[in-house]
């Protein structure tokens, strides 16, 4: 079967769709990628500056500790009293053993408060702890 | 004189078309920008010390110590230091250091951001493990 194709002399009078699949594409892999990433609650924190980088790309559960005092377990705000259930819940589900939880807290937080959630992390069955930090873009003296 | 000279039928467009390439560079830059901050996020690495644990002599002789009591005071090994002089105390201890294993422990109305800012200095200066005394 011949191809057909447009006489020589045919202008091309359609919308041209390719430049927006391309950017449609390239929407839909980034998205992909950051989406693991954005698994933290929408709570205000202000994270404190540090040049130490370690657990960077690593999966993570978080724990999330806002400046109103206000807590999440990554995306889910809960109460203080139900925060050692939900970790516990989100360590067994499959794929978690082992994985790293992350306290993210507000630089302005009393350290009482990251004590006793550090201990509800323990309590709960974290295996490994980290505190986030905000990179700094400073060099170390 | 005619204004506008109109494609012909012969003619064919060689130049390459840049709009599609600019177009995803154009999103990725805008992606870039909103992305930075949450990909900046970073960690340290803590444990959790119980009180009574490896209190052999050689595990206590190699390990550093470092109690927070408010933010500009510390002790260093059971030793005043000021909160400047942190890592200029800390570089030869660490050198002395095998495991480089630090201890912190710190006041409850000490700020999270100085306790971090602590553990940072001495993550910098070569501490190993850090483990956080718990209550």
């Amino acid at each position: 079967m011949r191809r057909r194709l447009a006489p020589r002399n045919e202008l091309i009078t359609r919308i041209n769709v390719t430049p927006i699949i391309d950017v449609a594409l390239v929407l839909v892999i980034i998205l992909l990628v950051t989406a693991p990433m954005l698994s933290v609650a929408d709570l205000p924190v202000d994270l404190p500056t540090a040049h130490t980088r370690e657990a960077e790309d690593e999966r993570n559960v978080s724990i999330t500790l806002s400046s109103g005092g206000h807590v999440a377990v990554d995306d889910e705000v809960v109460t203080r009293s139900q925060l050692r259930s939900k970790l516990a819940e989100r360590l067994r589900q499959p794929g978690n053993e082992g994985v790293l939880v992350v306290v993210r807290a507000d630089a302005g937080a009393p350290y009482s408060a990251v004590r006793e959630l550090l201990a509800d992390a323990r309590a709960a069955g974290a295996k490994r702890l980290a505190i986030a930090t905000r990179q700094s873009t400073e060099v170390p003296r | 004189m005619r204004g506008k000279r109109f494609f012909r039928g012969t003619t064919g467009i060689y130049d390459p078309n840049l709009t599609p390439l600019i177009d995803v560079c154009l999103v990725l830059v805008v992606i870039l920008l909103v992305a930075t901050p949450m990909t900046l996020q970073s960690g340290i690495a803590v444990a959790r010390a119980a009180k009574g644990g490896k209190s052999g002599v050689e595990a206590r002789a190699s390990r550093i110590e470092i109690t927070i009591q408010d933010d500009q005071n510390l002790t260093v090994n059971r030793t005043p230091v000021a909160r400047s002089e942190l890592r200029s105390v800390l570089r030869p201890l660490f050198a002395a250091s095998q495991t480089r294993d630090v201890i912190v422990s710190c006041a409850d109305g000490v700020s999270h951001g100085t306790f971090v800012s602590v553990l940072d200095e001495a993550k910098v200066d070569g501490a190993g493990r850090i483990a956080v005394m718990g209550r």
